[in-house]
């Protein structure tokens, strides 16, 4: 028995020695806890319980598939997919367009779908601008996405009266 | 491959179960018929298959047109909704090209391959440009005038040499569209909501004389027949008449040859240079005698000349010979007549003073259950004439009901022109429906109709409540009611008064169960009304306001529907703006409210009724009395009901 814990102080203080010639020199050594903690796609419940999920941030990334789909549909990333990586760029500044253009009205997330050469972008919308307004930005978001996508691209949008009204639960 | 090789094999195998099956019932006659005739390959079009899938579905009128988002929010509901949402979108898309057009460096970018020229931005000419007569070509193909101008004003100053070719295209660029650039084919809404520039522009000159087709004309030498040809058609397409004759003329007698669309061109102007009809009709013999001469034949464009011609002459038994006599040539030439020349014989045959003409009939027979295709630019103008025709010269329903359905044969529906057309040719088709029909046959169209399709303009609206007085139909005034909300009708005084006049003189009957709710919702419609005018919603000002017949028919309905509460409220608001609203309710509404006054035990509101009878001059005495026997008075009551109407209505 102390024969062992000798030894293994005896490494300890090696590798403490080993890890300060290689911290000097390159890279640490990790010695702490493993950390394989994952926060991605999860929200944290506050003191008040007042963050509002709607259905699709309620459910954890583990559940796509199960209880949610996903939110760019496309065949990028299959055997022989084409452009990945451009296809999640895109994806990534549709998203943004998207936000910007329909600034604090969108209160879901993003859909974006791709068939053939076709993008279909939809999402659920707050009815707080005229239904002329909304249709002078749907006009000028497919016109432009288009313009710099190079294919057509088609909004679906649904409206929906109150913010609430897409929350799934508080926490 | 495994398809391939079995289907040979697979084809003798039924055929042989083909032949047993028969074999069972007579078998002499199996042995002979036991090949299957394969069909050849036929060859189709990329978009075959689509149009295929596209002929299964028709117009679904449950839901709004394609255009608009399918979500209740962004659905219109009104005729300006229609027009502001489809508009609205274009200026989007307007708004885009427009930065993209400002911003040209940021979309250099070529993502598709091939590259698409629609998604670039287009080229900018300047004084620099390095141009050549490719880039002019190019231009012409495209119909971009301005830039092609510019294009060919530098290649001149830099010395260029411009062939007589490409100068040719470019006259005839110009000409079809008179030196202006014309809408981008991109701007769909822009086009079907265009208010009928065309009908205002027309007869009226347009051409631009002495600018640069005439200087394109000129720089031309030597003269060819088609540079006459396209400056005769430009100017004769812009009302430059005189001019395009006298053209005609000095190519005639230069011996240059010239084509039929050139002459057609003139024919359809020669209205423009003679006076009377006879002059004209002359002209347009001696036209198309030179026609003969140059061995030309006349088309269809030709036979739409003339009847426009013929359709201008004010001597309708003249015009009327004339078509026929025209009709009767071309139909040996065997040319077949298109919409557009349907068209052009209703204006003839159906005139307003005329005698009453059933062409139409014949026209029904002969075309009935074909499907056109657009051959002539008038062919759009068909379907609203003809409906027209069949409300205001004959009022036939039978025949209105025929027109629908060659409209919606095959792809006639395309030929319905425009938003402006289409709304006349079911403005007529409703008037005319309602006027014949009984009214539930004629609520079936409307409810297949309305809104997605059509929505009425308040003048039809008031037809069609005249049916529904004339029937007194007052289950379907609730439905109505609320349409016309919808449809921003509320601000017509005369819809309004309509409205409650027939909800006033047709009490609903308990016995009918259709009626059961009739007056619980009566009662609704009326306080509806009463706070539509008295507390208008928004900013916006106060377009419509009572007059005394309305507001005491909102009091009779209120009083009826048993709310007797907001119907005092309703006579208060009478009696404060007495000065504000003119004239007065009718004596029959007050003397109900009073009634309902005994009912409710409401002495003093009966006796500020009997007051505004009496300030306003009506006949006070028998309500007085009515007054005097529902109730048993106090004394302070009785005092007054003396000082209104005196001391002796007791005695009577």
């Amino acid at each position: 028995m102390s024969l062992l814990k000798k030894c293994v102080q005896q490494l300890l203080e090696n590798t403490n020695l080993c890890s300060q010639t290689i911290a000097a020199t390159a890279a640490a050594f990790h010695t702490s806890p493993v950390c394989n903690r994952v926060q991605a796609g999860r929200y944290r419940v506050t003191t008040k319980r007042n963050r509002a999920l709607t259905y699709e941030m309620a459910n954890p990334p583990h559940y796509i598939a199960h209880r949610k789909a996903w939110n760019s549909w496309n065949t990028s990333s299959m055997l022989d997919g084409l452009r990945p990586s451009q296809t999640a760029i895109e994806d990534v500044f549709m998203r943004k367009f998207m936000t910007g253009t329909w600034h604090a009205l969108i209160v879901s997330e993003v859909i974006i779908k791709r068939q053939h050469n076709m993008i279909r972008i939809a999402a659920i919308m707050r009815q707080a601008i005229s239904p002329r307004k909304m249709y002078f930005l749907i006009g000028y978001t497919e016109e432009l996405l288009s313009y710099w996508l190079q294919c057509p691209v088609t909004l679906e949008l649904q409206t929906v009266a109150d913010k609430k009204d897409v929350v799934f639960k508080y926490i | 491959m495994y398809l391939t090789r079995r289907l040979p094999r697979l084809c003798t195998g039924t055929s042989q179960l083909l032949a047993t099956s028969c074999g069972r019932f007579n078998s002499k006659v199996a042995a002979s018929e036991d090949r299957i005739e394969i069909p050849n390959r036929v060859q189709r079009s990329p978009t075959d298959i689509l149009n295929a899938l596209a002929s299964t579905v028709g117009r679904d009128p449950t839901a709004p047109h394609y255009k608009y988002h399918d979500d209740p929010y962004l659905i219109p509901m009104s005729n300006v909704g229609k027009r502001t949402f489809a508009m609205a979108q274009e200026a989007g898309r307007k708004a885009a090209k427009f930065i993209k057009e400002e911003h040209r460096d940021l979309f250099k970018h070529q993502e598709a391959q091939p590259s698409i020229e629609a998604f670039a931005p287009q080229m900018v000419f300047t004084e620099e440009s390095d141009v050549n007569a490719d880039t002019l070509q190019n231009l012409i193909r495209h119909s971009q005038i301005t830039d092609a101008i510019t294009v060919y004003n530098l290649m001149k100053q830099k010395g260029i040499e411009i062939t007589n070719d490409t100068k040719q295209q470019l006259l005839e660029l110009i000409c079809f569209y008179n030196n202006e650039e014309p809408l981008p084919e991109e701007w769909i809404e822009e086009r079907w909501f265009k208010a009928n520039a065309d009908a205002r522009e027309r007869n009226r000159k347009t051409w631009k004389d002495g600018e640069l087709a005439e200087q394109l004309f000129g720089e031309i030498e030597p003269k060819t027949a088609q540079s006459y040809a396209a400056l005769i058609r430009g100017m004769s397409k812009y009302f430059q008449a005189e001019r395009a004759y006298a053209l005609l003329q000095e190519a005639t007698e230069k011996q240059f040859e010239l084509d039929t669309q050139t002459f057609n061109a003139v024919i359809s102007v020669s209205n423009f240079l003679k006076e009377t009809a006879d002059q004209r009709w002359e002209l347009c013999r001696d036209l198309l005698q030179q026609m003969a001469h140059q061995h030309l034949r006349p088309n269809l464009s030709t036979l739409n000349a003339l009847l426009e011609v013929v359709s201008t002459f004010g001597n309708f038994k003249f015009a009327r010979s004339s078509a026929l006599k025209v009709l009767a040539e071309f139909k040996q030439l065997e040319i077949e007549p298109s919409l557009g020349t349907y068209y052009y014989l209703l204006i003839i045959f159906c005139r307003e003073r005329g005698p009453v003409s059933h062409i139409i009939v014949d026209i029904l027979n002969e075309i009935k259950g074909r499907e056109f295709t657009i051959q002539h630019p008038k062919d759009t103008y068909f379907f609203a004439t003809a409906m027209d025709v069949c409300r205001n010269h004959l009022h036939d329903k039978s025949l209105a009901k025929k027109i629908d359905e060659l409209l919606h044969t095959g792809n006639n529906y395309d030929l319905i022109g425009d938003t402006y057309k289409e709304s006349v040719y079911y403005r007529h088709y409703f008037a005319l429906l309602c006027q014949t029909e009984p009214i539930d046959e004629f609520m079936k169209i409307y409810d297949l109709l309305v809104p997605n399709v059509y929505i009425p303009e308040p003048g039809i609206m008031e037809e069609i409540l005249k049916a529904v007085e004339m029937n007194g139909a007052v289950e379907l005034m609730p439905r109505l009611w609320s349409d016309m909300v919808i449809f921003d009708h509320i601000s017509r005084e005369s819809l309004v008064t309509r409205t409650l006049q027939i909800l006033v003189d047709n009490p609903a009957h308990e016995d009918i169960p259709s009626h059961q709710s009739i007056p619980d919702q009566v009662g609704k419609i009326a306080l509806d009304i009463y706070k539509k005018i008295a507390e208008p919603e928004g900013r916006r000002p106060k377009d419509l306001q009572f007059t005394g017949k309305m507001i005491g028919d909102i009091l009779m309905l209120l009083v009826r529907s048993g709310d007797f509460e907001k119907a005092s409220e309703v006579f208060t608001h009478i009696d404060k703006n007495q000065h504000r609203i003119p004239g007065t309710p009718s004596e029959k509404c007050l003397q109900e409210y009073v009634d309902s006054c005994i009912e409710n035990k409401a002495p003093t509101k009966a006796l500020t009724c009997l007051q505004y009878v009496v300030e306003n001059n009506m006949d006070s005495q028998p309500m007085a009395e009515r007054i005097n026997a529902g109730f048993t008075l106090n004394e302070v009551h009785l005092s007054k009901l003396k000082s209104l109407v005196g001391e002796n209505f007791v005695s009577k």
